[in-house]
C-alpha cells in the first residue's frame, strides 16, 4: 500500500478544490494585492518610467478635498438609494410573503427578481429613453394630465437614484422575502390571540424577526451603489460625477493607475469596513 | 381599515413595483419597433432597426464575441465550481469555513474595484487586456455563483447514497458519475445558466479588461450610449434583455423545480 | 463467507474516543448484533469494519486477511443502511445490479443474478419500478438484495429496520433471519433495539463508551449480565440494595434474603421484573424470597401488565401476563416474591 487511504482521500479533496480556488487567487486575490502594491507607487512600473514607492496617492486623497467630497457624495447616494429601496421593497416583500399564497406567489416572486438577473446596463439605458426631455414619461404625463408639465429628469440626481433603485430593488425584496417567509404564521396568530393589534404585531413581532434579512439587503445594495459609475455616467450627465466615475477616469481617461489604485483601495476599505460591521447580521440572515 | 382594504392596498403596491420594474424595459422594447429615429410618437411599427442590426458588423462581432466568451466561461466555471462543491460536500476539513468565506469577495466587492484590480494585475504579469483576460475575470466572478447553486442542490443529496455505492465496490469516479452527478444535474444546469448570465451580462469587468475594437456587447453598447442613443442600440438591447431573462427563467426552473422526483 | 476479527481497535474523533481498545471476534456464518446506547461506538465499529473509517490503532481482519488499510470499495462487504440509500435515479433492477456492473460480470450474468436476488427477497416482478414507487418494506428488501447479490464476505446492517413500523418490522425480522440462514453469510448488525437484537442474532455484543462490556449468546447475556449497565440495558432489572453475607443478602433495612449458590464473587444483585410475583399474602416455600411492599400503580398494556410497587423508598417493577397479575388495590400492602435462583448475580457494579 503506497498511500494510506486517508492520505489518498486528502489528495482527492485537494484535486477537486484547488482548480477553483487557484483561479480565484489568480483573478481576484492576487489582483487585489497588486492593486495595494500599485497604490504606493509614484508611476506605473511598465516600460522605462521612473517610479518609486510613495504614499503620495493616499496623500492626494487627504489633501485634495475633491476626492473626499466625492466619496461622501457617493456614500450619500448609497444611503439614499438604500433607503428608498427598503421603503419600497419591504412592503412588497411582505405582500409576497404573507398576503399572496400558492402558485401566484411563486410566479410573482419570480417576476420581481427576474429583472435583477438581466443586463443592468440595458436596464439603465431603458430609463434613459423614458426619462429624457420630450421622452416617454413627459409625453405620457401630458397625455393624462389636463395641464402641460415639463418633466426633464434626465441628467439629474433624481434620474441616477431612480436608475439605481431600479437596479437594486429586487435585492432587498429577495432578502426581506426570505426573512419574512421564515417567520412562522403561528407567531402572528399567537400575538393576535394575546390581543395585539396589527401595528403592534408589525412593530414587535414581524419587524424584529425580519430585520436581519432587511439589513442584509440594505448592505448588498449600499456596497455596489457606492462603487457605481456606469449608472451616474448614463443618467447623471454633468451632475453624474461620483467617486466611482473618478476611479474610472483614472483607468480609462487620465491613465493615472497608481492614483486610481489608491482611490479604489480607499473604497475597498470603506466597503470591507461596512461588510465587517454587517457580517454578524449577514450571517444571521443566512440561517 | 378592514383586512380586505389592507390586502387591496398591498396588491396595488406590489403592482406598482412591478410596473416600475418592467415599464422602462417594455418602453425600450416598444421603441425598438418604432419607425422614428428620435422616438417620435405616434408609434409606427417597423423592424428596420433590427434589419440595420443585421448589417452592423461591429455589433454582430461583439455579440458573437460575447456569446463565445460566455460559453467558455460557463464551461470552465461550471466544471471548477461543481468540483469544488462536491469536495466541500464530501469532506470535513480544517479551513472549510474559510474557503466558503472566500467566495464572498467576488460577489460582494464592487466590480469597479475587482475590475480595476484585474486590469492592474493582468498588465503587471504581461497578459494585458483582451479576450483571454476577460474570460479569466468572468470565470472568477462566476465560480462563486456556481458553487452556491450546486451546493444548494447537494444539500438535498443523501450522502449515504455515495457510501452505498462505495460499499458495492464502486471507485470514486464511478460513484461520482453514476450516483452523485445524476442527482445534482439540475443544480449544475442552473449553475451553468447563472455562469452564462454573469458573463453575458457583465459590463464593468469587461469594460476594464476588453481591448478597444475588440469589446464585448455590453461594452460596445456603453460606448454607443455615451456617443448618443440610436434605435439600433435599442434593438440589440431588447434582444439581450429577452435572452438574459429567458436564461434566468430556465435557471430558476431548474434550481427550484428541477429536483423534485 | 468469512469470519471477522477486530483487535485492539481504537478510533478517536478530536477529543472524543469512539472506540477504545475493542477486540472482538465474529464467527463465520454467525448473526452478530452490536447493541448499545447512542454514542457507545457501535456504529463506529460497524463503519470501521466496513472500511468507511480507518482505525487509529488496531487491526480489522476479514477471513484472516488484514484489511485495515483497504477502503470500503475494495473490501467486498455488503452493507445495508438505515435509510436504505437506494439510488433514486435507477430502477430496482439497476439498484440491485449496481455492484455486479461495477464488477463487470456481463449483462447476462447480471440479469440472472439480479433475478435470483429478487426471488430471494420475494420481489420477483418489481425490477422495473423506481425506489419511490415502493413501500417501506419493499425498499428494505431491495436494499437487502442489493447488499447480498455480489456474494460479499460479510453483511453489515446499520439499524436496517428502524424506519419500519412495528408490525412490518417483526415480519422483516423473520424474513431477514430466513435469508441470512439461507445464504449463511456472516452478518453484523447494529441496533439500539434490544428486543430486535435478541430476536435476530445468535450472539450479541454490548457496547458502552467505546468499549465492549459483554458479548455472547443473547440468553447468556440476558441471564448473566456481567455488570449493572448490561443488566439494565438488556431488559429491565430491579436492583437489590444491600450487602452480601455468605449465602444471604442483607437489604438496607435489615431484611435477609437468600442468594443462589453460584461460584464467584459478586458485587451487585438484581431481579428481573418478570421474575417477580405479586401477591396479597406471603408465599412460602423452599428457596422463595419474599419482601413486603406497597402497590403504587398498575399499568395495563394488552397482553401484559406492569405493576410498580414501592419498598423503603425504592420502586420495583413487576411484569406478568395481565391475566396472571392479581387485581390488588392501589396503595395497599402486597408481597413481592421470587425464586432464589432467578436472582441476577453481577460481578461488577460499575
Amino acid at each position: 500500500m503506497a498511500i494510506h487511504p486517508a492520505g489518498q482521500r486528502r489528495l482527492g479533496v485537494l484535486g477537486l478544490l484547488s482548480p477553483a480556488y487557484l483561479w480565484l487567487t489568480v483573478a481576484i486575490f492576487l489582483p487585489l494585492s497588486a492593486m495595494l502594491y500599485f497604490s504606493v507607487l509614484s508611476d506605473v512600473p511598465f516600460g522605462d518610467t521612473d517610479w518609486h514607492y510613495s504614499l503620495e496617492n493616499y496623500r492626494a486623497f487627504w489633501e485634495n478635498p475633491v476626492y473626499a467630497t466625492l466619496l461622501w457624495k457617493s456614500v450619500k447616494l448609497g444611503l439614499m438609494v438604500t433607503l428608498v429601496s427598503v421603503l419600497v421593497g419591504f412592503p412588497c416583500a411582505y405582500v409576497l410573503a404573507k398576503v399572496i399564497r400558492g402558485r401566484a406567489r411563486e410566479t410573482l416572486f419570480l417576476l420581481v427578481i427576474l429583472p435583477f438577473w438581466s443586463n443592468s446596463l440595458v436596464r439603465i439605458f431603458s430609463w434613459a429613453i423614458v426619462l429624457r426631455g420630450n421622452g416617454v414619461l413627459e409625453r405620457s404625463l401630458n397625455a393624462i394630465l389636463p395641464f402641460e408639465v415639463d418633466v426633464n429628469l434626465m441628467f439629474s440626481t433624481a434620474a441616477v437614484v431612480i436608475g439605481l433603485v431600479h437596479s437594486y430593488l429586487p435585492y432587498v425584496i429577495l432578502t426581506s422575502y426570505l426573512g419574512l417567509q421564515a417567520i412562522d404564521d403561528s407567531l402572528i396568530d399567537a400575538a393576535r390571540s394575546m390581543g395585539a393589534g396589527k401595528l403592534t404585531i408589525l412593530a414587535r413581532v414581524i419587524l424584529p424577526l425580519a430585520l436581519p434579512g432587511v439589513l442584509a439587503g440594505a448592505v448588498l445594495i449600499f456596497v455596489p451603489v457606492v462603487g457605481s459609475f456606469m449608472e451616474p455616467r448614463i443618467l447623471g450627465g454633468r451632475v453624474g460625477t461620483y467617486y466611482g466615475t473618478v476611479i474610472e477616469d483614472q483607468f480609462v481617461a487620465v491613465f493615472n493607475w497608481p492614483l486610481g489604485a489608491a482611490l479604489s483601495f480607499v473604497l475597498l476599505a470603506v466597503v470591507l469596513g461596512i461588510l465587517a460591521l454587517a457580517s454578524p447580521i449577514l450571517r444571521k440572515a443566512q440561517t | 381599515m378592514s383586512a380586505l382594504a389592507y390586502r387591496t392596498l398591498g396588491l396595488i403596491w406590489l403592482g406598482a413595483v412591478l410596473f416600475f420594474l418592467y415599464a422602462p424595459i417594455l418602453v425600450m422594447a416598444a421603441m425598438s419597433f418604432n419607425a422614428s429615429e428620435f422616438y417620435q410618437l405616434p408609434f409606427r411599427f417597423s423592424t428596420q432597426w433590427y434589419a440595420r442590426l443585421a448589417d452592423n458588423q461591429e455589433i454582430l462581432d461583439a455579440a458573437a464575441r460575447s456569446v463565445l466568451i460566455a460559453l467558455c466561461v460557463t464551461a470552465i466555471a461550471t466544471t471548477l465550481g461543481s468540483m469544488a462543491s462536491i469536495a466541500m460536500f464530501r469532506h470535513e476539513f480544517r479551513g472549510k469555513r474559510l474557503l466558503q468565506v472566500l467566495l464572498f469577495p467576488p460577489i460582494a466587492i464592487p466590480w469597479l474595484i475587482t475590475g480595476t484590480a484585474m486590469l492592474i494585475f493582468f498588465f503587471g504579469v504581461g497578459l494585458g487586456r483582451g479576450t483571454p483576460a476577460v474570460i479569466i475575470g468572468h470565470v472568477a466572478l462566476a465560480i462563486p455563483y456556481v458553487i452556491v447553486v450546486v451546493t444548494a442542490r447537494l444539500a438535498t443529496f443523501d450522502p449515504t447514497l455515495e457510501e452505498a455505492a462505495r460499499a458495492l465496490g464502486a471507485d470514486a469516479w464511478t460513484v461520482t458519475r453514476r450516483v452523485t452527478l445524476p442527482w445534482i444535474a439540475p443544480g449544475i444546469v442552473a449553475g451553468a445558466l447563472f455562469a452564462f448570465a454573469v458573463s453575458f451580462d457583465q459590463f464593468v469587468v469587461s469594460y476594464f479588461l476588453s481591448e478597444p475594437g475588440d469589446s464585448t456587447l455590453p461594452v460596445l453598447i456603453y460606448t454607443a450610449i455615451r456617443k448618443g442613443f440610436t434605435p439600433e442600440i435599442n434593438a440589440i438591447s431588447t434582444i439581450i434583455i429577452t435572452l438574459s431573462m429567458t436564461v434566468m427563467l430556465i435557471a430558476a426552473r431548474y434550481s427550484k423545480f428541477g429536483g423534485d422526483r | 463467507m468469512a469470519h471477522v476479527d477486530v483487535t485492539n481497535l481504537t478510533k478517536t474523533f478530536g477529543t472524543f474516543t469512539a472506540l477504545d481498545d475493542v477486540t472482538m471476534d465474529f464467527p463465520d456464518g454467525g448473526f452478530f448484533a452490536l447493541l448499545g446506547p447512542s454514542g457507545s461506538g457501535k456504529t463506529t465499529l460497524l463503519r470501521t469494519i466496513a472500511g468507511f473509517l480507518f482505525p487509529d490503532r488496531g487491526a480489522v481482519c476479514i477471513g484472516g486477511q488484514p484489511v485495515s488499510a483497504v477502503p470500503v470499495e475494495k473490501r467486498d462487504v455488503g452493507m445495508m443502511f438505515q435509510n436504505y440509500a437506494l439510488f433514486p435515479n435507477m430502477t430496482v433492477a439497476d439498484n440491485i445490479g449496481f455492484g455486479l456492473r461495477v464488477r463487470r460480470v456481463g449483462a447476462a450474468e447480471e440479469r440472472r443474478r439480479v433475478g435470483a436476488a429478487l426471488e430471494l427477497v420475494q420481489l420477483g416482478d418489481l425490477g422495473n419500478r423506481r425506489p419511490h414507487q415502493l413501500s417501506g418494506g419493499q425498499r428494505q428488501r431491495v436494499a437487502l438484495a442489493r447488499a447480498i447479490v455480489t456474494n460479499p464476505r460479510v453483511l453489515l446492517l446499520d439499524e436496517p429496520l428502524s424506519a419500519l413500523d412495528k408490525a412490518l418490522r417483526i415480519d422483516m425480522q423473520i424474513e431477514l433471519k430466513r435469508i441470512q440462514r439461507e445464504i449463511g453469510i456472516t452478518t453484523i448488525f447494529v441496533t439500539h433495539d434490544q428486543e430486535e437484537a435478541m430476536t435476530l442474532s445468535d450472539r450479541i455484543g454490548i457496547l458502552r463508551a467505546g468499549r465492549v462490556v459483554q458479548s455472547g449468546p443473547p440468553r447468556d447475556v440476558y441471564n448473566a449480565p456481567q455488570d449493572l449497565f448490561t443488566a439494565g440495558f438488556l431488559g429491565d432489572a430491579n436492583l437489590l440494595e444491600g450487602h452480601a453475607d455468605g449465602t444471604h443478602l442483607v437489604l438496607t433495612d435489615g431484611t435477609r434474603i437468600e442468594l443462589p449458590v453460584r461460584p464467584g464473587v459478586f458485587e451487585a444483585f438484581a431481579v428481573r421484573p418478570e421474575s417477580l410475583t405479586l401477591s396479597a399474602d406471603r408465599p412460602r416455600g423452599a428457596g422463595i424470597n419474599a419482601i413486603p411492599a406497597v402497590l403504587r400503580q398498575r399499568i395495563f398494556a394488552g397482553a401484559m401488565a406492569t405493576c410498580i410497587a414501592e419498598r423503603a423508598g425504592q420502586s420495583f417493577k413487576v411484569v406478568a401476563r395481565d391475566r396472571d397479575m392479581p387485581d390488588l388495590p392501589e396503595n395497599g400492602e402486597v408481597w413481592l416474591s421470587w425464586d432464589r435462583d432467578s436472582t441476577l448475580t453481577i460481578p461488577h457494579a460499575s
